[in-house]
């Protein structure tokens, strides 16, 4: 099956590991990503800071780039482009006129509504199906980890649909599942990393990410699964520098939930480029015997 | 920024009120001070007196100088809980984000500066080229934090940025996670033509 493919800014430079890990996971449980031509940005959460149209009008570029191209649903694996696209068709659906505005001068005029999907969403079609399942050739024993959603996953600032709870979501923890892993039930699942706060607030991100840390590590988990690059940037890149300033002396890898995945289908590290983590993430793996 | 008690302010409680609600989108007469958001909060320990109820409160009394002027302004990290927990459906984020642009265009000085250079910032590269390139944008961001930071005279920051970015920056191209390609979209031009005529756009 194709399916029309967001990657966003970030997925094609530091967490391009993530593009790489979703094409190769996705192609082999029969889903092959097309990757949509001439996207832009998606204004992420700084456009509803600086303008309210550009919020709308820079996502409603990709979505009628979807719609012309012929696809009725796209997958976007950043949270941030997941939310702001959502949201976005939501605005436009109910504003007309705005829409109207906007259309002019789009080449690629929206004129009907894709499903905007989650990564999530369409790998829990996978796991229903059961083709997941027929994929996953070693169970990941030992592993223990805590699912990190972050915000923008479940959160938005406008009432949309979400198949997932807002409060204690569960889709990463079913996927884990299916890999024969147990998830450590936590309280900082959908708790705030700062964002972009790690760059422009340093001391409230880094006390932000040091809570969500504390709380891994004593519920005794190995190890993060997150599907938020800027969650998992976050998470690793400043890892050393929250855990000194707050005396944690653990330290965790923090995994996109495709790199398991990969991992139980027997993909080799190297491929999923697994190396490209701040914290050393495949001295557990090996550890574990699952590499 | 502390204060005693809100000021109620009749002739610009008015006008304050209906250009938030507007903008934002958000029922502020709605808030019945319950203050779900305020527990909800990450950053309420950051923020001093202003909790996101007390923010609405601000600006229902007409106190402009205040509710444009605030920790939470700029503390806010936009994480949607106050809004997700509101029994009510305001979106307290929706508001200080609005108030961002407010107190910008009142040429008020932001409390954070960097957080306001970081938007701009990131808006800039990602309308003019289309997608974020993230090391031109970096570097326009810290460009403007120096320029501000050497306005102030304030040198020991300038090094400590720098320096912790270089760090960073260095540990990223060892994990090959800094990227040194060029990314863009054509369709840009559609954008910044849209952009440009915002103020004839609907909305």
């Amino acid at each position: 099956m194709d399916i029309a493919y967001y990657p966003g800014c970030s997925l094609h430079a530091s967490s391009s590991l993530y593009d790489v890990q979703s094409r190769r996971i996705f192609s082999e449980i029969g889903i092959y990503l097309k990757e949509i031509e001439d996207w832009n940005c998606c204004g992420a959460t700084s456009a509803g800071k600086v303008d309210d149209l550009l919020a709308v009008a820079m996502p409603a570029r990709n979505l009628g780039i979807v719609e012309n191209a012929g696809f009725s649903e796209m997958v976007i694996p950043c949270s941030a482009c997941y939310s702001r696209t959502l949201v976005a068709q939501k605005v436009l659906d109910e504003a007309p006129a705005l829409k109207e505005d906007i259309n002019a001068e789009l080449s690629k005029k929206i004129r009907g509504k894709i499903k905007v999907s989650s990564i999530l969403e369409v790998l829990l079609t996978a796991v229903a199906s059961g083709e997941l399942a027929e994929k996953v050739t070693q169970k990941l024993k030992g592993l223990k980890p805590v699912c990190y959603y972050g915000c923008l996953l479940t959160r938005f600032p406008q009432t949309v649909s979400v198949p997932d709870d807002v409060e204690n979501p569960q889709g990463m923890e079913k996927i884990l599942k299916v890999l024969g892993v147990n998830a450590i039930d936590w309280s900082y699942k959908t708790d705030c990393c700062g964002a972009s706060a790690a760059v422009n607030d340093e001391e409230t991100g880094l006390k932000l990410m040091a809570s969500i840390m504390g709380d891994a590590v004593a519920r005794e988990a190995n190890c993060f699964v997150t599907t938020c690059p800027m969650c998992q940037m976050n998470m690793d890149a400043y890892q050393e520098r929250f855990c000194e300033k707050y005396d944690i002396p653990q330290r965790l890898p923090v995994y996109f939930i495709t790199e398991l995945i990969g991992v139980a289908m027997g993909i080799s590290p190297g491929e999923l480029q697994i190396d490209r983590h701040f914290v050393e993430s495949t001295r557990l793996l090996k550890e574990l015997n699952l590499v | 920024m502390t204060a005693s008690a809100l000021e109620f302010k009749p002739e610009s409680a008015n006008s304050l009120m209906k250009e938030v609600m507007e903008r934002s989108g958000q029922n502020l007469t709605a808030c019945y001070q319950c203050r779900r958001c305020a527990a909800g909060c990450p950053v309420g320990e950051e923020t001093g007196f202003v909790t996101p109820d007390r923010l609405i409160r601000m600006v229902a009394f007409g106190d402009r100088e205040q509710a444009l002027n605030n920790q939470l302004v700029w503390k806010c990290v936009s994480c949607y809980t106050c809004g997700t927990r509101c029994p009510n459906d305001i979106q307290t984020a929706r508001i200080t984000e609005t108030i961002k642009k407010m107190s910008k265009e009142a040429h008020l000085e932001a409390l954070n500066h960097k957080v306001a250079h970081f938007h701009k910032s990131f808006i800039d590269a990602g309308l003019g080229r289309g997608r974020i390139n993230e090391m031109s944008f970096m570097t326009s961001y810290e460009i403007k934090n120096t320029i501000k930071e050497i306005k102030k005279l304030n040198f020991k920051n300038i090094y400590r940025e720098l320096k912790q970015q270089s760090k960073l920056g260095l540990s990223m191209v060892k994990l090959k996670r800094m990227h040194f390609g060029f990314q863009s979209a054509k369709g840009r031009k559609e954008l910044k033509r849209l952009y440009k005529m915002k103020d004839k756009i609907r909305g």
